[in-house]
């Protein structure tokens, strides 16, 4: 997601200027612009024209310890990005993650939120708590513990992980995807949450005058209300799945299955470990433009049908 | 107008980023500078006193340093500990040299000299007489290791060795009547019978290349080779294939187990006797007393098994370097520390007791710490084996500018091999193709 803010900025600022007004608070908008727009550009935009710029550099010597010269590459580094299989196969996998591990982790997010909204629930503060703590532990240290309870001869529960291989080329991908569920899923129960928090009593009194049950409420009240808090998770969420790192990172240390280019951040990491900057740099362009299309592509798709 | 504002501000700091980029451009060729010719004024002591940093990530190593400190009031080392190379230490030297703000002194493997010094990250000691005057102290491989062979080029003092030896469960061995293999194919006959104990003989490590790259070099094989002008890169020799498939046949059989080598089930394995020897450096004293220390007492160690019976080759898996980074200001003091870490008597002795670390100099092995029985092993005089072993590694093992990546791309491929995709032959026959392939990327020249 790093790039689409620049390039959506520079495409629509073509048309000419007009209206140009002079406003009485120009010196106040630049000192409450003035602290944002310069972290702005120096964490971000300077960083993302950086790897831009990294990207289309690439490397000269002469000799065999010859001292490197960067020079203008133009685009031979995308050439080997595209023609990079195993870039593409982890891309492909993540895909595969994301289409199952998403759903689930979204629907489990909305059961729970829901049941919190339930007035039939009762220790809604003990439970709001206790599904949101996974996400206060670091995703290093929780992939670190499910790999010990992974684990087939370690694991507290011997008798399923000596007979199920959870760190196997089947299976590890989807223990893995049950990290990030476990993570994850009280963060965005919390962002559904509190949408169905801002929803006005009035409308549930309406629909228990018009005889809906509380299974009826969360259905035809609760869930279309709560759809935009819905749709923004699942945007987080798929960029969140295309940039997978830690936990694979993690996994490849006691899996076997798991390889340097396992998921696309895990290659763009190895890239820059070589050390091969540019080609590190035209990856994470590439990874980049492709989340940017696919969390936008989700967004058109949903809004188009929710004006239907 | 508001859009124009952020057009305006989006084209000037892509201007910004841009003319940022180029400004840097300069300052990477002149670090290129002189790369050779050593003029004795880049290694001159500076007036008044010199603070160093050095990052490393030998346990115990800021004990050591105290002991310079204490001397040398003029010469303050401060050390700062990351992870193992690999482990993420090499990433961030990486990032530091391109960011120049990397240490003075920096802990780096051999197998990792090439990678920084085709990266231009290494002060070439050379220019330091005192570094030149020194090569006499160490064992000669360990020495054409930081000098790449070539005459009047130092890029780090070599630190530690590790010639590998055998550590194997001497009460189970014995107990079960079952000869202490002196031969490769011994190895595989004593696997076959631990097997039907229910043991393993060993643990292949999948995705620790270097032990692999251990048994190469044990047999004469050299993954690398720089004859001046281009390299040619030898994963697929036949010592490498040799080797290669001899692993392969313990791994089919079921002989050896496959835990991922460094965690707790690997630890285990070893623990709880189910694993009987492992073939390894002399700093592996260390990592078996700590992951096993239910066997306490049980263990003694022997020389690599042989090719051929009769013949006398050791492997080496790691040993490292001090090396110097560019940019540092202060070359002379930097050298002068780093010759005392790894030659002087106290310093020696201090890192064999902290890290189990084995002298690369030839004086170390005489040291007395490394004479004494160690109660792990029985009361063993462990060190012996591994004085002889040294003697006997194999000069000429060359490592490559990429290492990082021939290791990565290895222990996928290794990894699968365990699971049952395809062969360790296949997997370096994998890493040969894409070694050339970053070589290629690199603009360093290679031979197909």
């Amino acid at each position: 997601m790093t790039t689409n803010p620049l390039t959506q900025e520079v495409s629509s600022g073509r048309p000419p200027a007009s209206r140009r007004r002079s406003s009485p608070h120009k010196r106040a908008i630049a000192v409450f612009v003035l602290p944002f727009g310069v972290l702005f550009s120096l964490f971000y935009a300077i960083p993302v024209g950086y790897a831009v710029w990294q990207s289309l550099l690439k490397v000269e010597r002469e000799g065999t310890f010859g001292v490197a010269r960067e020079v203008f590459g133009g685009f031979s580094q995308y050439e080997q990005v595209f023609s990079n299989a195993p870039f593409w196969n982890s891309v492909g996998r993540v895909l595969t993650f994301g289409a199952v591990q998403v759903p689930v982790m979204l629907g489990l997010a909305l059961i729970f939120a829901l049941l919190l909204d339930s007035p039939l629930v009762k220790g809604k503060k003990f439970f709001r708590l206790a599904f949101f703590v996974p996400y206060a532990v670091p995703g290093v240290v929780a992939a670190i513990m499910w790999g010990f309870l992974y684990s087939p001869n370690l694991s507290p529960f011997k008798a399923v992980t000596e007979n199920v291989a959870f760190l196997s080329a089947d299976l590890v991908l989807w223990a893995i995807a049950n990290v990030v569920t476990w993570v994850y899923v009280g963060y965005n129960m919390l962002i559904i949450y509190s949408s169905l928090l801002a929803i006005p009593t009035e409308i549930y009194e309406a629909a228990r005058l018009d005889g809906a049950g509380q299974l009826r409420i969360a259905w035809s009240v609760k869930i279309p209300l709560v759809m935009p808090a819905i749709l923004l998770t699942t945007v987080f969420s798929i960029i969140g799945t295309l940039q997978l790192l830690a936990e694979p990172q993690v996994f490849r240390s006691f899996s076997s299955a798991v390889t340097s280019s396992y998921t696309p951040n895990l290659t763009i990491y190895s890239t820059s470990s070589i050390p091969n900057f540019s080609l590190a740099a035209a990856f994470s362009v590439v990874l980049a433009v492709a989340t940017f299309i696919l969390s936008f592509t989700f967004l058109k798709v949903t809004q188009r049908k929710g004006n239907k | 107008m508001k859009t124009k504002n952020r057009a305006i501000s989006v084209a000037l700091l892509t201007v910004i980023a841009l003319a940022g980029c180029s400004s840097t451009e300069p300052t990477s060729t002149d670090a290129s500078g002189p790369a050779n010719p050593a003029t004795s004024k880049e290694c001159q002591p500076a007036t008044g006193n010199v603070e160093l940093t050095f990052t490393t990530w030998v346990p115990g190593m800021d004990t050591v340093v105290a002991l310079w400190n204490e001397q040398n009031p003029d010469i303050q080392v401060t050390v700062q500990t990351g992870p193992n190379g690999n482990g993420g230490t090499y990433q961030n030297f990486f990032n530091q040299l391109k960011a120049g703000n990397a240490p003075d002194l920096g802990q780096i493997e051999y197998d990792a000299l090439p990678n920084f010094r085709v990266q231009d990250g290494l002060v070439n000691l050379g220019v330091c007489a005192d570094v030149l005057a020194a090569q006499d102290e160490f064992v000669g491989w360990t020495w054409n290791q930081v000098s790449f062979g070539e005459e009047g080029n130092v890029y780090g003092i070599p630190q530690d060795a590790g010639p590998m030896a055998m550590f194997y469960r001497k009460d189970l061995f014995e107990q079960n009547n079952i000869p202490v293999p002196t031969t490769w194919a011994e190895y595989q006959d004593a696997a076959v019978k631990i097997k039907e104990l229910g043991g393993y003989i060993t643990n292949f490590s999948q995705s620790d290349i270097n032990q692999f790259a251990g048994f190469v070099w044990q047999a004469g094989g050299s993954w690398f080779q720089n004859d001046g002008t281009s390299w040619s890169v030898g994963l697929t020799s036949p010592e490498s294939i040799k080797v290669a498939d001899y692993w392969q046949g313990l791994i089919d059989d079921g002989l050896v187990s496959a835990n991922p080598p460094w965690t707790d089930e690997w630890n285990n394995a070893y623990n709880t006797g189910s694993d009987w020897t492992w073939i390894s450096a002399v700093w592996g004293a260390n990592s078996i007393s700590a992951g096993a220390p239910a066997t306490a007492g049980n263990w003694a160690v022997a020389p690599m098994p042989q090719w051929n019976a009769g013949d006398n080759a050791a492997g080496n898996w790691g040993g490292s370097s001090t090396a110097v980074f560019k940019g540092t200001e202060n070359v002379y003091e930097a050298a002068k520390f780093a010759l005392w870490l790894n030659t002087s008597d106290e310093a020696l002795t201090a890192l064999n007791k902290a890290a189990n670390l084995y002298p690369a100099t030839v004086a170390g092995a005489n040291l007395p710490a490394l004479k004494e029985g160690v109660e792990f092993y029985g009361g063993q005089a462990i060190y012996d084996v591994f004085a002889q072993a040294s003697t006997q590694v194999n000069p000429d093992f060359t490592w490559g500018p990429t290492m990082t990546q021939v290791y990565a791309d290895a222990s996928d491929g290794f990894k699968a091999a365990v699971s049952g995709g395809g062969t360790l032959a296949d997997a370096l026959t994998a890493t040969q193709d894409s070694t050339i392939t970053t070589l290629k990327s690199q603009a360093i020249p290679v031979k197909e």
